[in-house]
């Protein structure tokens, strides 16, 4: 194989894996998953204040 | 600091503070040195005849200084801090950790040394010269370990999108680094590249704008995608987009950088290619613009109070400028105006100082109280006056340019009826010296800026533990 053929293939190749990405993103995965995944970024936040009231509780 | 963190993971946050400061440092060397070269495109004597202050020896040391020895350490930073945060662990390696610290420091002071010395391998962006550039792809290696290390070691079961673009970032600036450094050593300081004529320029320029796209966008990208929804106290806008964001932005850039090479040896074919992927890069940049700017909705509000979040809003502006100029000068027929004039490099500052500086400056204001144990910075009417001054040097020198460049284009191209040129090369000239005035003025409003973050960075790392208390948010 030369380089234009195996350059076809890897084109057609990221092209499907382009539209099979945006398959996954916008009909397997549903929405709340993703949300899950944004709201990441405060877990560490919510930690120690959850922690927090459960002290307060004991006492 | 340790109470605090008792109640959580227990992140390793020496090397990211050490590499917080060195930001800031190296910041304002790198900028400085922009300004005396500013200056010296001016007032041409402030070389003194010295040949190690001349513009062509110091020009690479100001872009080195800017790109590595600054963006880099913030990347570094920011990317050890997030990786942490989100994947709840402490960093893995961090004796490693501490020797990239090292290591880097060692490389920045290596180029500060030689290319004053005119020791330089003539690559844009690339100029250190062979053992210098070995160094980098040790440090370079141990940074991808220590970062996917602590990875892979990670507590949470979803991987971040801001890791992502850290991770494509380390990954491809390792691969461009050492296939564009490939040379042959002939002593010490001297080296010959092993790739020959239009194929050398295309590898480099392959290079060079990736270095761009990955280590000037992508990495930035992902300091984005962590501080502005947590400035902002509210998740990403849609992380839908941003998965698709990341993939579409790395699946096109590596092929954008031929248009650093329009009508030059290279084959028209390939410019034409670069010229395509560069116009279609436009889709995936302003996906991701909007995508950050739109966090903000419904809390707009936020910006009037918030000077940090303003830094990192304003750095989107600009990202969403200075993307939708790349695209249309990479477009062959202006390229032929734009090429070579002052609108490249009034280009590159919009991206450089307008998106890679507000966002890093902007993440540190939000990470430097965090690393140090404070509530807040030491006083945020200064981070506003940072804000103001840094616009206003930015905008004042983009503006500069834009005018000077154009007209150069312009008046280099004029020819008369007889087919000979309008003007000559030093009434251009004559014609940009007020901009160049205009522009130096930027650049001093852009280093102050810098010297006002310097104290507030200094007075908040100095303060008493837990002494500034954090502002309590308006309802």
């Amino acid at each position: 194989m030369d380089f234009a053929t195996i350059h076809s293939f890897y084109t057609v190749i990221i092209f499907a894996a382009f539209i099979g990405l945006l398959i996954w993103l916008f009909v397997i995965k549903r929405k709340p998953d993703f949300d899950q995944a944004a709201n990441a970024i405060f877990a560490d936040e919510q930690k120690p204040k959850q922690k927090q009231q459960q002290e307060s509780d004991h006492e | 600091m340790s109470q605090t963190k008792s109640l959580n993971v227990d992140y390793n946050y020496t090397v990211v503070r050490l590499f917080a400061l060195t930001t800031v440092l190296w910041g304002i060397v790198g900028m400085s040195v922009g300004v005396l070269l500013a200056a010296q495109l001016y007032w041409p004597a402030l070389n003194f005849d010295t040949a190690w202050l001349t513009y062509s020896r110091l020009r690479p040391l100001h872009t080195n200084a800017v790109i590595f020895a600054f963006g880099t350490s913030a990347l570094f930073a920011t990317s050890y801090y997030v990786v942490q945060r989100t994947c709840q662990v402490r960093l893995y390696a961090e004796k490693l950790a501490m020797f990239t610290f090292i290591g880097w420091q060692v490389v920045i002071i290596a180029a500060a040394i030689t290319l004053p010395q005119g020791i330089s391998q003539s690559k844009e962006y690339a100029e250190l010269e062979w053992p210098i550039d070995v160094l980098i792809a040790i440090v370079w290696i141990s940074y991808a370990v220590v970062f996917f290390g602590t990875m892979i070691k990670r507590t949470t079961s979803h991987i971040y999108v801001a890791n992502w673009f850290y991770g494509g970032f380390i990954i491809t600036v390792a691969a461009l680094h050492i296939v564009n450094s490939m040379v042959i050593p002939v002593s010490l300081t001297k080296s010959y590249s092993i790739y020959g004529g239009a194929v050398d320029a295309m590898v480099q320029w392959w290079y060079g704008h990736n270095a761009v796209g990955f280590l000037l966008t992508a990495g930035f990208l992902g300091m984005m995608y962590y501080f502005v929804p947590k400035q902002a106290g509210r998740p990403v806008y849609s992380y839908r987009l941003s998965v698709v964001h990341f993939w579409a932005l790395i699946a096109l850039y590596i092929w954008a950088g031929s248009h650093h090479l329009h009508y030059t040896a290279l084959p028209d074919w390939t410019q034409s290619v670069g010229m395509v992927m560069s116009v279609i890069l436009f889709v995936p940049s302003w996906g991701g613009m909007i995508n950050g700017i739109m966090t903000l909705s419904g809390a707009w509000h936020k910006l009037k109070t918030d000077p940090i979040l303003r830094f990192l809003i304003v750095s989107l502006s600009f990202y969403g400028m200075s993307t939708f100029e790349g695209p249309m000068m990479a477009i062959k027929s202006v390229n032929a105006l734009s090429h070579y004039t002052d609108w490249t490099v009034g280009h590159v500052h919009s991206g450089a100082l307008g998106w890679v500086a507000m966002v890093s400056i902007g993440a540190l204001y939000h990470m430097i109280p965090i690393l140090f144990g404070q509530g807040r910075m030491y006083s945020l009417k200064l981070v506003n006056t940072h804000f103001w001054l840094h616009t206003t040097g930015v905008v004042l020198y983009i503006v500069a340019m834009w005018i000077s460049g154009i007209m150069q284009g312009m008046m280099w191209r004029a020819v008369n009826t007889d087919g000979t040129l309008t003007y000559s090369f030093v009434q251009s000239l004559e014609a940009s010296y007020p901009f160049y005035l205009m522009r130096f003025i930027g650049g001093c409003f852009v280093v102050t800026g810098m010297l006002v973050m310097a104290y507030n960075v200094i007075k908040t790392v100095r303060a008493k533990e837990g002494v500034l208390e954090p502002v309590a948010e308006a309802a």
